[in-house]
């Protein structure tokens, strides 16, 4: 699809979510500021950002083998953590001063074990997250999130005191709530913007620092309520999944004419469709809260399903998606029974569904192309 | 694949479709039973087995009695802490069991298929996918409540989830203990209270209730069929090893863990293992037969799916001898019943940090390697086997920590890659062929 949106704010934003080392990362370094890495959505960045440091939330964009990772994982592990750990052993990560890993599934948990023997990163921490939701373990993800506060401060020499994370919860809401914006537009019928263009944006929310985001975030909404709308799509589409951070991935999509607007995905609308609760006097209890019982869930968190199925309805219904696709990477069984549960609500919805399994790396270009474009056939579009 | 319209079928129909493969269960205990009791005298293994089936065969049978009657019972697991389940006197069976059923042997090459039918990924683990076509295809008793698994694995609560949403049994009530990561007193603490609500949960929805004496007295039963594990555990230690892969190791998990968890008669069978091992032990005298050249410690689940086609081939090729599997260890201390808070706190580590499998793949994988370092020195390893069942995806993603522990002990390491049910994934001879190449490349046997 011909994108008819120009902006600066969003070239950087593309620049930021198609490489690693970005410009941002290394104007941060290079004024001596600290970074901490992380894997998945689940961590609290206002932690970080109540450091002083930089969050960065790893990703294996640009990653072209496994070759160094294989000895430590298997075939039957995910392609994410195999090429993630590969770029670490190759020094490409070698910029973060500290990592935050969650047992957020039986491939990334691993990813903790062999970087703490392999690597000589100064802070490596893995935190308990939660697998269900409720009171209890609000208490417990919070008690996690006071440990590491602690485990920062004697780290890295600073305080952590409320006051910042009460700023940096402002910071990131904001964020959140300006994104939020940005998604609103496209619920159009001539959305401004693409789900690749979308996707660079959302990306770019956890490789960069967050005030400097947020007023190129300001920028972009300007230029997109500007920009003309796009007009001459085939269908709306959905993306449903977790592990997704390739905007190239939505392109091989939008470029046969399908128009991607909105998502379900670990990189996308789960991170900001809600807020956290900054009326709450504690600020750990609000981000425990927020983790744990309020934003849209993994799909590890148990119980959970009927809200998530409802999440996705509201947004299929909000966006007026006339289908769905659900990206799973291949070996993931937490997306892959959920993707199960999905194909049986999709038919109960009579919403048509395409269910693609992928590697990390865009590597099947050429199947996805003629699977979406037979979709597309079949819904008539 | 089953293609039954279970819409169309009444409620005594779909009852009788539920119990049907748990019936063919039952009914095959009680021939083997018969069979045993026409024998006109019994071995001392003869008679380890007679007892065994009628542990077997009166759990099942309760069961059916409960589902047959709309009596109460429930679906569990061996770490839901089983005691609490006894003590309130609530038959149980185990969600996860009917791929590993007897009955189902004949039938799972079709099921794997039905289970691609449905629409599950071929990656999805079978020990997962299976019961989900089960429940969808109306193959498991319907009980009056779940207490589900969310760990070790990714899996283990996908199968709760899809249960939830199925039409019959979207109404069972659900409860799932919530396992944190790490394993010290703060974990356990947590993992106490979890089980707390968990025996609040099943009073509430079977009407049995919980007297913390009886769970008292049942720990204490308890502690003496552990105390027995462990007795015969050190006789597993003796060369030649008493017993290899069909007696002892997985049973003995079975026995404690899996039927009625605290129980004399529990007890009971452990003291006649020891015995069975004691007479060997004391004559010097392994598997009768067998001549031992290798042991291996095989760090996983046995591939139940084809179990005869490998484990015997083991002995009778190579004289390998299963010394030590991944559910016959012994991690376990004793429950300290002394108080109430002590007992609960006794199951959480029981149940969080002891119990196979949960042990070893729901933390950190030096959970993995001190196993790993303890086993091959107690039990003089030659070999350790991680057969890579291809939905123990955080175990495969250890492997390469496995190995470097093995490498440090200097005992060969071998990582297979096979399914447990589905022969097909890799075929017994290529797993025969794999393991016979490292063998012979290692200098073994």
């Amino acid at each position: 699809m011909e994108t008819k949106l120009k902006s600066k704010a969003l070239d950087e934003f593309i620049q930021v979510a198609s490489t690693i080392a970005n410009p941002e990362i290394q104007k941060w370094k290079d004024n001596g500021g600290k970074i901490m890495g992380y894997f998945c959505s689940a961590m609290p960045s206002e932690l970080i950002t109540a450091a002083g440091m930089l969050p960065f939330r790893l990703r294996a964009t640009g990653s072209t083998g496994t070759e160094l990772s294989d000895s430590y994982f298997s075939s039957i592990n995910c392609t994410f953590p195999r090429h993630a750990f590969n770029m670490a052993l190759k020094g490409d990560f070698d910029f973060i001063d500290g990592l935050v890993i969650f047992n957020s599934c039986d491939h990334i948990r691993r990813v903790y074990d062999h970087w703490i023997r392999q690597l000589d990163t100064p802070f490596v921490k893995i935190l308990s997250l939660p697998k269900k939701s409720g009171a209890q373990q609000v208490e417990w993800f919070r008690s996690e999130l006071a440990i590491l506060r602690e485990n920062m401060e004697t780290q890295f020499g600073v305080k952590i005191t409320d006051d910042k994370l009460k700023e940096a919860i402002k910071i990131h809401n904001e964020s959140r709530r300006l994104l939020r914006e940005l998604y609103e537009l496209r619920k159009s019928d001539n959305p401004p913007i693409t789900g690749a263009q979308t996707m660079a944006v959302t990306v770019a929310s956890t490789a960069m620092p967050p005030e400097r985001y947020n007023q190129l975030l300001k920028e972009l909404l300007d230029d997109v309520k500007r920009a003309e709308g796009n007009t001459d799509y085939r269908a709306r589409l959905m993306i449903l999944g977790g592990e997704l951070d390739n905007p190239e991935f939505l392109k091989v999509i939008e470029d046969l004419g399908a128009l991607v607007v909105t998502d379900s995905v670990c990189f996308g609308s789960r991170l900001l469709w809600k807020d956290v609760d900054e009326s709450i006097d504690d600020p750990l209890t609000a981000l425990a809260q927020y983790q744990v019982n309020e934003r849209p869930s993994c799909a590890r968190m148990f119980t959970e399903y009927e809200k998530r199925a409802e999440y996705v309805h509201s947004m299929l219904s909000d966006f007026k998606a006339d289908g769905a696709i659900f990206a799973r990477l291949t070996f993931c069984e937490v997306w892959g029974f959920e993707q199960y549960s999905m194909i049986n609500d999709f038919k109960e919805w009579d919403i048509p569904l395409l269910c693609i399994d992928h590697e990390y790396t865009l590597s099947g270009v050429g199947q996805l192309r003629t699977r979406v474009q037979a979709f597309l056939e079949t819904m008539g579009k | 694949m089953d293609n039954t319209d279970l819409s169309t079928l009444g409620r005594k129909e779909v009852l009788e479709k539920s119990l049907t493969r748990y019936r063919k269960e039952r009914d095959w205990f009680q021939m083997f039973l018969d069979a045993l009791s026409m024998m006109p005298e019994l071995s001392e293994e003869d008679i380890l087995q007679q007892k065994m089936l009628t542990i077997l065969l009166e759990s099942k049978q309760t069961v059916l009695d409960c589902a047959e009657n709309n009596k109460p019972f429930i679906a569990g697991y061996f770490c839901n802490a089983p005691e609490v389940f006894h003590a309130m006197d609530l038959p149980w069976y185990m969600l996860m069991e009917t791929p590993f059923l007897a009955a189902s042997a004949p039938y799972l090459a079709d099921d794997i298929k039905g289970t691609e039918e449905i629409g599950l990924g071929s990656d999805l683990c079978t020990a997962i996918r299976l019961p989900i076509y089960y429940i969808e295809t109306g193959q498991m008793p319907i009980p009056s409540a779940v207490l589900g698994l969310i760990y070790p694995c990714d899996g283990a609560p996908m199968l709760h989830q899809v249960m939830m949403h199925n039409k019959a049994w979207k109404d069972v009530p659900v409860y799932a203990a919530d396992p944190p990561y790490t394993s010290d007193e703060r974990a356990i603490d947590y993992f106490a209270d979890e089980l707390k609500r968990m025996a609040e949960f099943l009073q509430k929805h079977t009407g049995h209730s919980l007297d913390m004496k009886r769970l008292a007295q049942v720990c204490e039963d308890g502690n003496k069929t552990y105390s027995k594990w462990q007795e015969y555990n050190e006789l597993r230690r003796a060369v030649p090893c008493p017993h290899g892969w069909s007696i002892g190791g997985p049973q003995a998990f079975a026995v404690s863990q899996c039927f009625v968890a605290g129980d004399p008669k529990c007890t009971d069978w452990f003291e006649q293992l020891v015995k069975c091992a004691e007479i060997r032990v004391n004559a010097g005298e392994g598997i009768p037969g067998v001549k031992e050249r290798i042991r291996y410690f095989w760090f996983d689940i046995m591939p139940y799916g084809w179990i005869f086609e490998l484990m015997p081939w083991l002995e009778e090729e190579w004289g390998a001898i299963l010394t030590m599997d991944m559910f016959g260890n012994y991690p376990y201390t004793l429950i300290d019943t002394s108080s109430e808070e002590k007992i609960w706190k006794g199951l959480a580590k029981r149940n969080l940090i002891d119990a196979p499998m949960i042990r070893q793949a729901r933390g950190t994988a030096e959970n993995f390697s001190n196993d790993i370092r303890r086993i091959v020195k107690d039990y003089k390893i030659d070999c350790v086997i991680w057969p890579g069942h291809m939905g123990h995806k955080d175990g495969s993603a250890a492997g390469g920590i496995m190995r470097q522990t093995c490498r440090e002990l200097d005992v060969p390491f071998l990582q297979i890659g096979l399914d447990l049910f589905d022969r097909a994934y890799t075929n017994p001879d290529e797993v025969k062929d794999k393991i016979s190449k490292f063998f012979t490349s290692m200098g073994l046997g």
